[in-house]
């Protein structure tokens, strides 16, 4: 049987650069992706790097816009990682860090936007809060309804379609092994180690890193642990290709928006909108089908885009894609080892576009014998409770 | 975005298919809207001049004479509402969105029946994407449905015996044709016909009214030829020529027809399962007895179900109006099956035929070679070196697609990814499912997407 140090499943962009980081470090590893690198949220997403604390941890209260703003410092460190993963990779990813604006209509709005800016500088992120001439005069494709905006200077986005291959090419470089069109079917627990075994496949690994995305529940069943991630899917525009007219990531802070102008010219317009889920015939959600659009999700995302960037009514929409993601339980990302099960380690649900270089650099300092402690927040160990009759 | 619009049953495409259904849906007082691209009813083969045309003896020929009296008959329909100049951009179970001159609507429908027919294969070749480079359908519809000659000698390539009628009606309409050139050796056409000699003697003459075409052509001094392989296409700002494997040939446009494939964007982003449409390639929906798809609530009929022409059309339609009456209580069980007995008997008939041509249009063994440089995603430039490179490290037509941008243009991949899936199969076995269908099958202004103020 073959073996290996680290057996990671999941090409996305957790795994292959927590592959790339592992064999750059010298650990012999395997990793495994049922169909395509880069095939599932990877791919799909938005691209945004988005360092402000998101919309979705302030609409729900005081609480969560605490752990948000604990997000922020894993978003200092995302910064340089982005920063640098150019250079590192030796790889062009149209990585574009010109700032971001995250805007404001009504005046509930900007007292939320203030109450922001206060937590973000409270934990060392550096962010201005500009009256809406201000905003226009460095973004002049704002609309006159725009009040504030808080900018961050760091914030931009890269292109998901090559930040994923690049880094499985690097891990490849460094000699990791990389199996595309091979599904995980057992994980069986032997003798302290990890025998995982798929169509083609029988492995046996010290560590296992799951990181499969909204799979990677199914993944710890294989292993007989709960873990309480929940797929989401979400809507992605895109506009036909434009001059260049909004060099920044734009974000609302009580609407669902984010919008960029891709390096080939395209406005991409998201922000979490949501669309339905295909379900398998026994019921239950089907996350091999493709998502459905709703409809009043495309208008209401095309609405926001409107009255935040009037210019995108001149344009053509040419497509309209669903991803499919993972959100938690309590919506922190969970990532670090599984207190229940010595070896295995999940990266899994979140931003991990924005943070997964920088979840998989710690995640491979812990693995490698290094500590864990930037990660605690994000810890599995907080819903050991959940695994108390697993295992 | 207009508001909502309600009827019983939306009919997507105006031709021989969906004429056939709404005929066969008639009397029972439903609304039915009828929903095509083109400002008039009559699909591809009927392509109608605009109405301030008069065009005299428009399409004249013999095999035209069942298809025109259908159309007359759908014309004279009450219930229908016609929704020309209507772009089909997104389907599902129940609801049809379509952009039209006073922007997108959304119609909602209990049945739904895409007939929306078929398209050229685009088929790339070093200096393909010069102007004067057409798709020969393409000709034939400027001819249909304007009257007007693309080029003053025209070359016409590929392995479809339709660019020998295509051929005859640039002559007949005072044209000039360079050459029709056949890739496959004369044996591989006639062999296949020969098989079934029958049923090429019977259907051949209305299908592809050949033998006329034939004579049209000799009359005019038009070689055809054989074994004819386009090497590349050539000129500076527009095609002046044509290497073959026989020599060059000059001329000022060109019309390729190595076969067609079905529109399959509409019934691929409701969902339905599809098949391989045949050797042209492309995606045909999957259909019980009574033309359903596996979406509840949708039905196909004509080239959507596979490219079998206007008489197969004609007929499935009319089975998946018949049965859509069933489904909705219209009729009972017997009189379904009476009333489909004809059409059914008439669909075996034209799939036997439409299997007999796809024989011997067979164009797999005759693609013309692309360059390294030759683009095969015209929207998005992407050529046939790059894809190559992305083929042969193993990936599937999505992964590629988001390596390289190939498909991800404003055609939504129609045009190339017949290409990109030859590519993938000759690597070896394994059935690749193509580009996922995305929303909208046609690019759409951001601002007619927005609801009323
Ligand atoms: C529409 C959309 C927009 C988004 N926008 C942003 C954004 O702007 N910024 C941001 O930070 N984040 C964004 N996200 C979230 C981000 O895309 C994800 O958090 C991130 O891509 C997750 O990466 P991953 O590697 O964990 O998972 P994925 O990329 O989903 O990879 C998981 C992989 O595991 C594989 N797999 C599953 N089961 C098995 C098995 N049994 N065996 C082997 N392999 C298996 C899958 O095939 C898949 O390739 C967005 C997500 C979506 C859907
Ligand atoms: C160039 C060409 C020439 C042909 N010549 C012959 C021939 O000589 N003999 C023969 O038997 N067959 C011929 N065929 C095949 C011919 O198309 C069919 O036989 C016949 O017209 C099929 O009928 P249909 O109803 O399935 O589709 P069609 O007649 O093609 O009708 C489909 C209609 O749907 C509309 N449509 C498509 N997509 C959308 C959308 N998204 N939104 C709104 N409307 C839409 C189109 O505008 C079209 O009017 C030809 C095909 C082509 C492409």
């Amino acid at each position: 049987m073959e073996r290996a140090d680290v057996a990671i499943i999941g090409g996305g962009l957790v795994g292959c650069a927590a592959a790339w980081q592992l064999a750059r470090k010298g650990a012999s590893v395997v990793l495994i992706e049922a169909g395509d690198i880069n095939a599932g949220a990877s791919g799909q997403n938005a691209g945004s790097l988005h360092f402000q604390i998101e919309r979705r941890f302030l609409e729900n209260g005081d609480d969560l816009a605490e752990q948000g703003a604990q997000i922020v410092a894993l978003s200092r460190h995302a910064v340089t990682d982005w920063a640098t993963i150019e250079g590192d990779l030796a790889a062009d990813l149209h990585v574009a860090m010109d700032g971001g604006l995250m805007v404001a209509e009504t005046a509930e709005q900007v007292a939320l936007l203030e109450r922001k800016a206060a937590r973000e500088s409270h934990e060392g992120l550096a962010v201005r809060t500009l009256d809406g001439e201000q905003a226009r005069t460095i973004a002049p494709y704002l609309s006159p309804g725009i009040l504030a905006a808080n900018f961050s200077a760091d914030e931009g986005h890269a292109d998901p379609r090559a930040v994923t291959p690049a880094l499985a090419d690097a891990a490849r470089r460094e000699g990791a092994s990389v199996r595309t069109a091979t599904r995980v079917r057992t994980i069986e627990r032997d003798a302290g180690r990890f025998r995982v075994e798929g169509e083609g496949l029988a492995l046996s690994a010290d560590q296992l890193l799951v990181a499969a995305g909204a799979w990677s529940t199914e993944i710890c069943a294989l292993v007989n642990i709960h873990m309480p991630l929940y797929p989401v899917a979400l809507l992605m525009n895109a506009t036909e290709r434009t001059a260049p007219m909004v060099p920044h990531l734009v974000q609302h802070v009580g609407r669902r928006l984010s919008l960029k102008q891709t390096h080939a010219g395209n406005l991409l317009i998201g922000g979490g909108w949501p669309s339905r889920l295909a379900q398998t015939p026994n019921g239950g959600f089907d996350l091999s089908a493709r998502a459905q659009m709703i409809p009043e999700s495309l208008t209401g995302n095309l609405l926001a885009a409107r009255d935040v960037v009037p210019g995108v009514t001149q344009l053509n929409l040419i497509r309209s894609w669903t991803g499919v993601t993972a959100i938690s339980s309590d919506q922190l990302p969970i990532v670090g080892p599984v207190p229940r099960v010595p070896g295995l380690w999940v990266a899994a649900g979140g931003s991990a576009f924005t943070l997964g270089l920088t979840f998989a650099r710690m995640l491979a300092d812990a693995m490698t014998g290094g500590d864990a402690d930037e990660l605690a927040l994000l810890s599995p160990a907080r819903f050991e409770h959940l695994n108390g009759f697993m295992g | 975005m207009a508001d909502l619009q309600h009827f019983d049953v939306a009919i997507i495409g105006g031709g021989p298919a969906g004429q056939a259904a709404a005929v066969a849906l008639s009397g029972h007082g439903l609304s039915i809207a009828v929903i095509d691209e083109q400002p008039r009813p009559g699909g591809q083969i009927l392509r109608q001049p605009p109405a301030r045309f008069a065009v005299q003896a428009w399409l004249e020929g013999r095999s035209y004479a069942p298809l025109k009296q259908l159309l007359a008959r759908f014309q004279a329909l009450s219930g229908i509402t016609w929704l020309g100049e209507h772009s089909v951009i997104g389907v599902q179970q129940g609801s049809v969105m379509a952009m039209g001159p006073e922007g997108v609507t959304t119609i909602s429908a209990r049945h739904i029946l895409i007939a929306a027919g078929c398209q050229d294969l685009a088929v790339p070749v070093s200096g393909w994407t010069l102007p004067g480079v057409y798709a020969a359908g393409g000709i034939q519809a400027f001819l249909k449905g304007q009257q007007l000659l693309v080029g003053s000698r025209v070359l016409l390539a590929g392995t479809h015996p339709l660019q020998l009628l295509i051929a005859a009606q640039i002559v007949a309409a005072g044209g000039t044709v360079a050459a029709v050139m056949f890739a496959q050796p004369r044996s591989a056409m006639i062999g296949a016909l020969t098989k079934h000699p029958l049923a090429a003697l019977r259907r051949a003459p209305d299908l592809l009214a050949t033998a006329g075409a034939l004579r049209t052509l000799a009359r005019a001094g038009t070689p055809v030829l054989f074994g004819a392989k386009i090497e590349a296409l050539t000129g500076n700002d527009r095609v002046s020529g044509a290497i073959t494997n026989q020599g060059q040939v000059a001329c000022d446009a060109v019309g390729l027809c190595y076969g067609f494939v079905p529109q399959s964007a509409v019934p691929r982003m409701a969902g339905a399962q599809m098949k391989p449409a045949g050797p042209a390639g492309g995606w045909a929906c999957v259909h019980d007895e009574w033309m359903r798809t596996s979406v509840p609530g949708i039905a196909a009929a004509g080239e959507a179900v596979g490219v079998a022409g206007a008489a197969a059309a004609a007929a499935g339609g009319s089975l998946a109006g018949i049965a859509i009456a069933l489904d909705l209580g219209l009729i009972d069980a017997d009189a379904a099956d009476r009333a489909a007995r004809q059409p059914r008997r008439a669909l075996l008939q034209h799939r036997a035929f439409a299997a007999l041509l796809d024989a011997a249009a067979d164009p797999t063994d005759h693609f013309p070679k692309p360059a390294g440089d030759t683009i095969i995603c015209r929207c998005e430039d992407v050529d046939h070196a790059t894809l190559t490179g992305q083929v042969s490290a193993g990936g599937s037509a999505n992964a590629i697609k988001l390596a390289t941008r190939c498909g991800m243009g404003a055609c939504q991949g129609r045009n190339c990814e017949p290409s990109l899936l030859r590519m993938i199969a000759e690597t070896g076995p394994g059935s690749d499912p193509g580009f996922t269908a995305r929303f909208p099958a046609r690019q759409v202004s951001i601002a007619d997407l927005l609801p009323p103020e």
